[in-house]
């Protein structure tokens, strides 16, 4: 057999190894309700209650954070998060949290947030345009 | 209706829209006449294809600046009736930013890669020779595809491209537009990001955009190698563009990484988002190609691999641009881009170049170089190949793993993006592999070199190389990282040892490859000092603190990063007493002043310095930026995660200054009565009453023979610190009144409630803010150690790619 039909089987080997492992390794993205029946790490997408208490106080701990979130399937979930609260929480629109469920409470060690689009969207806000009038 | 809206500024705009036009047009024109000027050269001497192409291509290149003009005319004037103004700049942005306005949009970041373009074409009509017509071909169809990427015009009802130049009024809807006046209700843009308000804006993008638009030099010469059958001579040329390319793409992504480092708050210098993957695709692409041509180009072997290699690299960047703009990447990065209607412009971009790829091979197939014997297994062709074969493997782990929202969309599948750990551990094994090649390599021939000779040397390199790793691995704490780090540190160690050797070799005539022998020593560094800074980098600001809500949590959840400093208190942070001094507005930057001192064993001042993260503010929120200590050896690296001094500003300015409320800021106040020479024990220290001053004087208010007006001077001692107070306590025209003294800096409001002569004291009420009304930010700080073997390694392969291009370019001439 020729070296480089050798090395050529030795290159798709490897290649199919990659495309295996992206399927095996791969993390995915569920909801709370799967959350609590695996032990695996998983993404939950959902969006932030605003109507519920988000607590931070630095001079407390500054390195908790809680919140509620409701996932995709509008199940509303406690959520820990270690560290600070991140900056503009708040307006966030959108949640990934990277975590997993412990006891009641969904322990985050990711949140990405994905936020409206202060320079993104497509929406022009007139309410912060009106009141500028008054400035005439 | 029409309405006919007032003030707005048409003109520019409209100049705006027909360059994109006229850009477009030329550049289509001058692709036209470039192939009909290629396919006839044979047959005729007529030239007027060949004029009407390049005309073509100079309006093209004139029209794509007469964009830019217009596009900076409406930012520096702040005409918000244009959308791109409206959306990514604001008055208050200082000029210079207003560059990087420029490109804060996609239809930027197309303009600036045309822009690129148009600069190499008109290179390459001056340069290329007998090559111009085929290679220009190929450059102008890129450059019309790109034009038809900022078209935004509507046609069959679909919009086509998204235009720069597009008013307000048609990019969104509104009633308010329905108002002829509605301009003057617009007083302002959005602005920019503030994380993106930093002078790398004003230059990653450019030279990352470089990098891409070069990349079609070297294809352009593929293509029109394989057009005009001239299998062999294509390789030269292209060789000198791509190695420019890999330098300059290679630089533009470092450039990011340093960005990421110096001012974001990432917490590192990469962090395998998709949109810094999709960057680096068509790098390691190409710098496996340049191996494989210099292959070619020495031995005749691998002609298929290199342009192949060429080919797909120009394709990566398309699909990189894809995954960047269309918005397929969604959740999984924080580049996000969303899609502006063009994704399925964007891949007929990638398809376009993919299907003249797959035609032009198919097509020559039978004719192709392609040779039927095996490289000697002891021969330097051999082990090259392989190791471009493994670059192009780690490109596609990269490409497979990056992709999942890709084939999570084509096979409605649902996998989660990867972690960082998947990739450092997969990208490590190959690196592993790349490293030793480019070891070993340098030790063999080309054709065929003496084997016994050969493993000497490689082993003899191998044990020194295993020394210098056990040494190095030992003094940065190296070797209790995962295995495989330890090895990619020890192939890079020995891949910059074999490549010293053969830089010695250089100086001492063989000058040809000292190029290489350079940049082969700098990517190695590279590695070494990515590799043990991003392994061993330590969150100093450990915070072992943390009450009730914490106990249970901090028993799992380790290490716990951020700490809080509140002002004027100093803590203890790894060998360093750290102070927050207070904050300082300079223009729109926000910066915390954080006082780092280390004291030797006897209490001595060893060393001082102040670090200035910065916190910008913007109409709706926050973004941090770290300050950075560099050390020969570590980087120090602090950043500002939270604070409650923003907010305080906002609430001060909204209550005004009203004494009730204000003592909504204090806890329940404490009453002591003193004699001079007593101290009242307060939460943060010491007050002592020094003494009472009889005289004292109060501004505005005179005071007549009756009155009377007595000060109590206050030493207050707090953290370390020694500050003194005088509240004054009067009897005007028979009233008493007393004018508290306010320390704001200790959180401390000091007034003398009464006083009670008979008993020679003076009754003092302290008010302390609460801890939580106290100024304070929440700081993190991360020590990265080594981390300029990283940045060091980075520039020495710059400079050994041009000292290729260099070498490349005299073989060029002398030909």
């Amino acid at each position: 057999m020729k070296k480089s039909s050798i090395f050529g089987i030795i290159i798709i080997a490897i290649a199919i190894a990659v495309v295996i492992s992206t399927y095996s390794n791969s993390s995915t993205y569920g909801t709370f309700t799967e959350a609590t029946e695996t032990q695996a790490e998983l993404h939950v997408v959902g969006h932030l209650n605003k109507g519920k208490e988000l607590y931070y106080d630095a001079t407390k701990d500054a390195n908790y954070f809680s919140f509620y979130m409701k996932d995709k399937d509008g199940k509303e979930c406690k959520v820990v998060f270690t560290g600070t609260k991140p900056q503009d929480f708040e307006r966030s629109e959108q949640l990934v949290l990277t975590g997993k469920m412990q006891g009641g409470e969904f322990h985050a060690s990711k949140i990405l947030m994905k936020c409206p689009s202060k320079y993104n969207d497509n929406k022009l806000n007139v309410a912060e345009a009106t009141p500028k009038t008054a400035n005439l | 209706m029409d309405i006919a809206f007032k003030n707005e500024h048409l003109f520019v705009g409209d100049l705006g829209r027909l360059f994109v036009a006229l850009a477009f047009g030329g550049a289509l024109i001058s692709f036209i006449s470039y192939f009909f000027a290629t396919r006839e050269e044979s047959l005729n001497k007529d030239t007027s294809w060949h004029k009407m192409a390049r005309i073509g291509f100079w309006l093209n290149s004139l029209a794509i600046i007469g964009m830019g003009a217009c596009l900076f005319v409406i930012l520096y004037n702040h005409y918000f009736e244009y959308h791109y103004a409206w959306s990514y700049t604001s008055r208050s942005l200082p000029v210079y930013y207003i560059i990087s306005g420029f490109w804060n949009g996609q239809e930027g970041g197309f303009l600036l890669w045309m822009f690129w373009q148009a600069v190499l074409g008109n290179i390459l009509i001056r340069k290329a020779g007998s090559w111009e017509k085929p290679v220009m071909t190929v450059v102008a169809l890129s450059q019309a595809i790109l034009g038809t990427m900022v078209l935004g015009i509507d046609l069959f009802g679909a919009r086509i491209g998204s235009s720069p130049f597009l008013l307000l009024r048609n990019a969104m809807e509104g009633p308010i537009f329905s108002n002829p006046d509605y301009l003057s209700f617009i007083k302002d843009g959005r602005g920019m990001n503030p994380t993106l308000q930093n002078y790398w804006m004003v230059i990653h993008p450019p030279t990352l955009f470089l990098g891409f638009a070069s990349v079609v030099v070297p294809f352009a010469y593929a293509i029109a190698g394989l057009w005009q059958k001239r299998y062999k001579d294509w390789v030269k040329p292209a060789l000198s563009y791509g190695l420019f390319s890999a330098m300059i793409l290679g630089t533009g992504i470092i450039m990011g990484a340093f960005w990421a480092y110096e001012s974001l708050n990432f917490g590192g210098f990469w962090a395998w988002d998709p949109v810094e993957n999709a960057s680096v695709f068509p790098w390691l692409t190409l710098v496996a190609a340049l191996h494989v041509m210099i292959v070619f180009k020495n031995t005749g072997h691998s002609y298929f691999t290199a342009t192949f290699l060429v080919m797909i690299s120009f394709v990566l960047v398309w699909y990189s641009s894809f995954l960047a703009r269309s918005g397929i990447l969604g959740e999984s990065s924080v580049h996000s881009f969303t899609d502006l209607g063009m994704f399925w412009h964007l891949v007929l971009g990638i398809l376009i170049f993919l299907v003249l790829s797959v035609y032009f091979l198919a097509v020559r197939w039978k004719e192709l170089p392609i040779t039927k014997k095996d490289e000697d297994t002891y021969s330097r062709e051999f082990w090259m190949f392989v190791g471009a074969v493994f670059l192009a493997l780690a490109c596609f782990q990269l490409i497979i793993f990056t992709s999942k929202p890709v084939w999570n969309a084509m096979f409605g599948t649902n996998m989660g993006p990867s972690e960082v750990k998947e990739y450092n551990i997969i990208q490590a094994s190959f690196a592993v592999v790349i490293m030793l090649l480019t070891g070993f390599t340098q030790f063999l021939k080309y054709k065929k070199t003496d084997s016994g000779r050969f493993f000497i040397t490689t082993v003899v390199y191998l044990v020194f190389a295993g020394a210098v790793t056990a040494l190095l691995a030992y003094i940065t704490g190296a070797y209790k990282l995962h295995w495989i780090y330890v090895v990619v540190i020890l192939t890079s160690i020995y891949s910059v040892v074999a490549n010293s050797k053969i830089l010695i070799d250089a100086f001492k005539g063989k000058y040809k490859l000292a190029g290489s022998a350079v940049a082969h020593i700098g990517f190695g560094l590279m590695l070494i000092g990515a590799v043990i800074s991003a392994g061993t980098s330590k969150v100093v600001s450990e915070n072992n603190t943390g009450e009730q809500y914490s106990a249970e949590f901090a028993k799992e959840e380790n290490p716990r990063e951020n700490v809080l400093l509140y002002k004027n208190e100093p803590i203890e942070m790894n060998g360093y007493s750290v102070t927050f001094l207070g904050d300082t507005l300079e223009g729109a930057q926000h910066l915390f002043n954080i006082l780092y001192e280390r004291k030797d064993a006897t209490g001595k001042l060893t060393e001082k310095f102040v670090l200035r993260p910065n916190v910008i503010q913007s109409q709706d929120g926050m973004s941090s930026s770290p300050d950075t200590k560099h050390y020969p050896l570590y980087d120090l690296y602090t950043h500002v995660t939270m604070t409650n001094v923003l907010a305080e500003k906002k609430e001060d300015e909204k209550a005004g200054h009203d004494e009730a409320d204000e003592d909504k800021n204090y806890d329940a106040p404490m009453a002591h009565e003193v004699g001079v020479g007593d101290t009242i024990r307060y939460r943060d220290g010491l007050i002592v009453f020094k003494g009472v001053n009889k005289q004292a004087k109060l501004q505005n208010i005179p005071l007549t023979e009756k009155d009377v007006a007595v000060g109590a001077q206050l030493e207050v001692i707090t953290h370390g610190r020694t500050l003194s107070a005088e509240p004054i306590y009067m009897i005007k025209n028979g009233s008493a009144f007393d004018f508290p003294k306010k320390l704001e800096d200790a959180g401390l409001k000091l007034r003398i409630s009464k006083i009670l002569p008979e008993k020679q004291k003076f009754e003092i009420t302290v008010y302390q803010q609460p801890e939580s009304k106290k100024k304070f930010i929440v700081l993190k700080a991360i020590q990265f150690p080594y981390i300029n073997f990283l940045w060091a390694g980075v520039i020495i392969m710059v400079i050994g790619f041009l000292m290729s291009i260099f070498r490349r370019n005299k073989e060029l001439k002398t030909v």
